[in-house]
């Protein structure tokens, strides 16, 4: 791959399968999610990687999808909302959003999930100090965050 | 929110890297992406090549010289940089510093290369790595050189790394009983900032670096010199910061005036070496 | 999270209304699994891309489109003059001259504001359209730009030549007599100068539209995010010369809307005209910037020259203001921010004598737009700065004086001096309960506290109300030829082939939870569980299911969207009770409907027809029916609120039928090196009389106070002098984030509406406590640093701190006359 080139082969491997597609080099990872695979539960809510929305796991880490070349993408591993229930079999964390009322619009929902997803794997217990913390990347208009946090903190088995 | 048209390239070793940067008029490094992509997003910058430094992994490392600097490798990322027992050992402020940048989701991809390259003068590093006398290794086709902190940055947005080199390494003294210390106001929790400054307290006397104030960061020397004698009290500190924002030109925006900021200065100044001389370990 | 609930009698038999049940629409959100327009996807759609000004106030000399047309992938362009000849202007609501300004879906001639769309770009994708936008070459002749509405009211400079001045709408409101309420006061507090700052609630999702265009039948569809269709149809179809029906908008989720997406029409217009010329669908995504810079600020109002009539024992006996509305460079939905906010005139106090001397004019800036709280959080701002000013400055407590002035709960249903009718309602007593809350007893203590830690602690309230349900009748007192008055909403019930019940609904939900409300209706009505409700997503026009003023805004879904599902449910009800009554042999008054059956009460166990029973005879085997009954089981009601016509001259009405109070209480601390507002202590007690699912207006309470914080403490569109707005991105538009809001407690009451069908008050906006009670809180902190008044609505650091520098200053324009 030495040759600087407009447009690449990528070979990603999202939500446990393998994609191969040509995507020209300024293609934005999030719009690759959205439009070239259909992936539409990543969204865009800003211009300037602030707000969250776009959030998916690149080897198991969050990161900002707009943020993200899709030819960066080219060997990793990508994770998004869609590929969390497994079989529409929701997630202790995705029941916890709904028990505890975690969304109203929904739209900054699958960022909030990869977001605490990530954290609730590498702290199964996190404090509401911590559950802010992880969430800070992330902009919601709607909740206030109060259950959002309450809904996190509570998957973790805390208060 | 889109990008014009751009080449890529993602080379397997520097050397691969800096043949690539040098051959091309208006390549770029492409390190964590985290100002990178949000600039050509807004199209206020249209690199025609981007060098992909992210299979480059003799820029991760973290570890110290054979004269016990800490060397911290150009791709390490912010997340690296608080999880490292290394820096956590050598010189902590940088990993407490590091950890209120942005969010996680940008500190796993934004590296000190990044933040030190982009010389953007709200950046949290640049200040930092002032007052900790810091020092930038740069790789050309020619060789390599290594450079100080006040020489390093050049202007808003523009540092001595030039056309066709690469930035490979910061190193750091360690802090060898030194108390450092980081304060300013920020546009939000983890928001940037609006002033800051970095203070050390050590044996060889203090060094205070201001952020946001100047197109680079500047030592407040005239505070340093009054602080010479050693008195740390609170009094002594503030009555040092008095005058310091008078000797500044800051710029005025949507979140203060240039009087704020030289306020704000004096302020971040006094905070950051009272914290600084409180850790400061006994000689 | 600290929750007190008072529970007065319930007005009705509940089931499932008033649990706090989980929504139904979370399955498919929490999965990704939501329908937003941008995820809508058709066959060969182009993407649009808007050439936007550069500059806030030009004469637009030329554009050149040629290079863009050239561009591989570019399916087309239009620009203002194309629209000028295509369409009409839009609908102004205004008298003359306001209403002489001629509002085109592009700039046409002239551009007012910066980041106006001067001409679109349709290309095969996104990136390609925002290359070809690149290539449109626009000349523009600069002229003089306007920021500041006292200039602008000058008029040395006009923004709209067919008006010929910059005034949109002026009057004067005037009830009681104030002059005599000053004369007879005893003490006269002035207060020179007050300004509101301009912000929005910015939703998360940006606006847009996917448009086809139907070349057989000449009708559009827009999967969109419109949250007001009728009025968005009400512009539309005018401006495209062709009947209502030719447009269809099809809402399904929504990413958060706050009145944000109410004045998308322009937007929408152009997409039409492209869809139309072009021949196939096309796509346009509002980016963050665009919707920062060019499409819906909150409302900008500076009160001037306030004067307050007070007595010796603290009683507030009028107050007169001429009130400065900045509307940005075209009104569109307003002037009707010149009055919404009288339907809360005297704010939650007894006062009679007021006098408003109201004026709105254009600047140079973005557009507004209804936002969260419209033109009633403005002017409630303007009341709880009265009281805490009156208070600061006669060395009275603002709780008393509250107390004392607050209209009483014996007092109501309470007509205020413009003739609105508070319909119920205990201010003092949520009062008591914010202050317990954040346990006001201990306030001097914790500021010694706070002072030994070098911090000043401030105390504050902010009082509000959340009017709803709106008479659009008040838009007469603007401008008597204005044909609109009352209110309406739809909704359709009906059992389906095998008994599924479905609901469609007019209102077009953001987040509100609809789908769930509405089912916890209709399941008590039919006596089901709400599982077995399928509420239907979003709002579509075809559904016909809808009224002219359908949509979601104005705190009325409580009111006027559950009224019609009620009123849709019983007459279905009534049917189902019949129909088993017809096929059971038994009279209709021993049927009743339970656990999904229609069934003889106390009868046996085989008396019972499921509804899919009920479905199938009247759809599939309805032969044996009587002839003279024919059910239907799908019925579709229209709620219309009762309002009584408004009186133009006297300028008085019914003009909002509910009132749900809002009580915020935060405690702060300032650095006073910094300027910095930490909350450290907040309430929120909210009562909005029966709430059909606690958890959802908590919820919405929450949601409110975070808009509210941000309001208060960092959220603010600034200009420069050339009119460029300074805050277009996140970075420097700050919105509170998890880390910003501090421990929220909350506080809830329900007192009934007498007047809604359920009992339930509109809620969801708030009335801007939050902002209310921040500001009274950092002037109570910094009492002790020179006595400044609190005098913006939005106070980051640097303006703190220039209080603190120089309170003197922020004192000038406050005086006391006394007897």
């Amino acid at each position: 791959m030495a040759a600087p080139a407009a447009s690449h082969g990528v070979s990603v491997e999202v939500n446990g399968e393998q994609v191969e597609l040509e995507v020209p080099a300024r293609r934005l990872l999030v719009h690759f999610l959205r439009d070239d695979l259909g992936l539409t539960g990543t969204h865009v809510g800003c211009d300037t990687g602030n707000c969250g929305a776009c959030t998916v796991h690149l080897n198991g880490e969050p990161v900002k999808s707009c943020m993200l070349l899709a030819v960066q993408a080219d060997g990793a591993r990508i994770a998004t909302v869609e590929g969390l229930a497994a079989d529409g079999e929701l997630t202790a964390l995705q029941r916890s959003f709904n028990e505890h009322h975690a969304l109203q619009c929904g739209y900054c929902t699958p960022g909030m999930l990869m977001s605490a997803t990530a954290l609730l794997e590498r702290n199964p217990r996190p404090s509401e100090e911590e559950v802010r913390v992880a969430l800070q990347g992330n902009i919601c208009r709607c909740t206030g965050y109060v259950n959002i946090v309450e809904a996190v903190v509570a998957a973790g088995g805390g208060a | 929110m889109l990008l014009r048209e751009v080449e890529y390239a993602r080379p397997a070793t520097v050397e691969e890297a800096i043949s690539l940067l040098g051959s091309y008029e208006g390549a770029r490094a492409l390190a964590g992406g985290q100002t990178l992509v949000n600039v050509m997003k807004a199209r206020a910058a249209a690199p025609d090549v981007l060098v992909d430094l992210v299979d480059l992994d003799e820029l991760r490392a973290i570890g110290f010289s054979a004269d016990g600097l800490l060397e911290i490798g150009a791709m390490v990322t912010y997340t690296q940089l608080v999880g490292s027992s290394e820096v956590e050992v050598a010189r902590p402020i940088l990993a407490e510093v590091a950890a209120t940048i942005a969010d996680v989701q940008v500190r796993n991809r934004g590296t000190v290369g990044g933040n030190v390259c982009v010389a953007d003068p709200t950046n949290h590093l640049p200040p930092l790595l002032l007052a900790l006398d810091a020092t930038f290794t740069i790789r050309g086709s020619g060789g390599e050189r290594t450079v100080p902190a006040d020489e390093f940055f050049v202007g808003v947005y523009m540092t001595a790394v030039g056309e066709g080199e690469l930035l490979t390494k910061v190193s750091v003294p360690p802090s060898s009983g030194a108390g450092d210390g980081f304060a300013g106001l920020t546009i939000g929790k983890h928001g940037t900032y609006v002033a800051n400054a970095a203070a050390t307290v050590s044996d060889e006397g203090v060094r205070i670096a201001l952020g946001c104030v100047d197109a680079v960061p500047v030592r407040a020397s005239s505070m340093e010199e009054r602080l010479a004698g050693g008195d740390f009290s609170d009094d002594a500190v503030q009555g040092a910061a008095e005058g310091l924002g008078a000797s500044l030109d800051p710029p005025s925006d949507a979140h203060g005036s240039g009087d704020f900021r030289r306020h704000l200065a004096e302020v971040s100044a006094a905070r950051a070496v009272l914290q600084a001389a409180s850790r400061r370990k006994a000689a | 999270m600290t929750t007190v609930t008072e529970q007065p009698a319930r007005t009705l038999e509940k089931g499932y209304v008033g649990q706090s049940i989980p929504r139904k629409e979370d399955k498919r959100l929490v999965q990704g699994l939501g329908t937003f327009f941008d995820d809508v996807r058709r066959h060969g759609m182009g993407y649009v891309h808007f050439v936007r000004s550069p500059y806030a106030h030009a004469k637009i000399v030329s554009i050149d489109v040629s290079k863009a047309l050239e561009l591989d992938g570019v399916y087309g362009t239009i620009t203002g003059d194309e629209v000028a000849i295509s369409t009409d202007p839009f609908f102004e609501m205004s008298v003359e001259p306001g209403g002489n300004i001629k509002d085109y879906a592009l700039a046409v001639g002239r551009v007012r504001h910066m980041g106006e769309p001067v001409a679109a770009v349709c290309a095969a994708t996104r990136e390609l359209a925002r290359d070809a936008a690149e290539l449109v070459e626009v000349s523009y002749d600069e002229l003089p730009v306007l920021v500041e509405a006292e200039e602008s009211l000058k008029n040395e400079v006009v923004l709209h030549e067919d008006a010929g001045s910059n005034v949109v709408w002026s009057g004067v409101f005037e009830w009681g007599d104030v002059d005599q309420a000053l004369a007879e006061a005893d003490h006269v507090v002035r207060i020179e100068r007050l300004h509101f700052n301009r912000f929005a609630s910015t939703p998360l999702e940006c606006a847009g539209a996917l448009v086809e265009y139907d070349r057989g039948t000449g009708e559009w569809t827009l999967h969109c995010n419109h949250q007001m269709p009728g009025i968005g149809a009400i512009w539309m179809a005018p401006s495209l010369r062709v009947g209502i029906d030719k447009l269809r908008f099809v809402t399904q989720d929504i990413g958060g809307a706050f009145g944000n997406k109410i004045c998308l029409h322009p937007q929408y217009v152009v997409l039409c005209l492209l869809a139309r010329k072009l021949g196939r669908p096309v796509q346009w995504t509002e980016w963050r910037t665009d919707q920062h810079t060019a499409n819906a600020h909150g409302n900008e109002r500076t009160f001037l020259d306030v004067e307050v009539a007070v007595k010796a024992d603290g009683e507030m006996t009028g107050f007169k203001v001429r009130a400065l509305d900045d509307c940005g460079a075209f009104p569109r939905y307003e002037p009707l921010g010149c009055i919404i906010w009288a339907q809360v005139t005297p704010g939650m106090y007894g006062w009679r004598n007021i006098k408003v001397d109201f004026t709105q004019v254009c600047t140079n800036k973005s557009p507004v737009s209804p936002n969260r709280g419209y033109s009633r959080m403005q002017h409630l701002w303007l009341t709880e700065r009265i009281v805490d000013i009156v208070a600061a400055e006669l060395g009275l407590d603002p709780v008393e004086v509250r107390k004392k002035n607050y209209v009483k709960t014996e007092q109501m249903p309470y007509e205020t001096p413009n003739g609105c009718v508070y319909d119920s309602g205990d201010y003092a007593a949520a009062l008591d309960i914010a202050l317990d809350l954040v346990d006001h007893g201990s306030i001097e203590e914790r500021r010694r506290e706070a002072a030994s830690r070098g911090k000043l602690l401030g105390f504050g309230i902010g009082s509000t109300l959340d009017s709803g349900t709106n008479n659009f009748g008040q838009s007469t007192l603007l401008n008597p030829d204005l044909q609109f008055s009352g209110n309406n909403e739809a909704a359709s019930v009906k059992l389906d082939i095998f008994g599924e019940v479905v609901v469609t609904l007019g209102t077009v939900p953001q987040g509100q939870g609809h789908e769930t409300t509405a089912a916890q209706v209709v399941a008590d009505i039919l006596g089901c569980s709400p599982d077995q409700v399928n509420v239907r997503r979003g709002h579509d026009t075809w559904f016909n299911s809808h009224a002219g003023f359908s949509g979601t805004y104005a705190s009325q879904f409580a009111f006027t969207g559950l009224g019609a599902v009620k009123g849709a449910s019983e007459l279905l009800r009534e049917e189902m009770v019949q129909l088993a009554a017809a096929v059971l042999q038994a009279p209709v008054e021993a049927i009743e409907l339970a656990d999904g059956m229609a069934r003889i009460k106390d009868g046996p166990e085989e008396a019972a027809l499921p509804f899919m029973a009920l479905g199938a005879i009247v759809n599939a085997n309805n032969a044996f029916l009587p002839p003279d009954f024919n059910p239907t089981l799908n019925h579709r009601y229209v709620c219309r609120p009762y309002f009584g016509m408004v009186d133009t001259e006297k300028k008085t009405g019914q003009l909002t039928l509910t009132y749900a109070t809002q009580i915020h209480a935060a405690v702060v601390e300032v650095d006073p090196d910094t300027g910095e507002v930490e909350i450290v202590d907040y309430a929120a007690v909210d009562d909005c009389g029966v709430r059909i699912n606690p958890q959802i207006v908590e919820g919405q309470v929450h949601g409110a106070t975070a808009h509210a914080i941000g309001a208060a403490l960092s959220e603010e569109f600034v200009y420069d002098e050339e009119g460029t707005l300074l805050t277009s991105n996140f970075y420097d538009y700050h919105v509170p984030h998890a880390m910003d809001m501090p421990p929220l407690k909350t506080g809830a009451m329900e007192s009934p509406s007498p007047v809604a069908p359920l009992g339930a008050k509109g809620m969801g906006e708030g009335g801007g406590g939050g902002i209310h009670c921040i500001c009274a809180a950092i002037q109570d902190a910094l009492a002790t640093a020179g006595k400044p008044i609190v005098s913006t609505s939005c106070n980051p650091p640097h303006r703190v701190w220039a209080m603190l520098r120089d309170p003197e200053s922020s004192r000038a324009g406050v005086a006391v006359v006394s007897k």
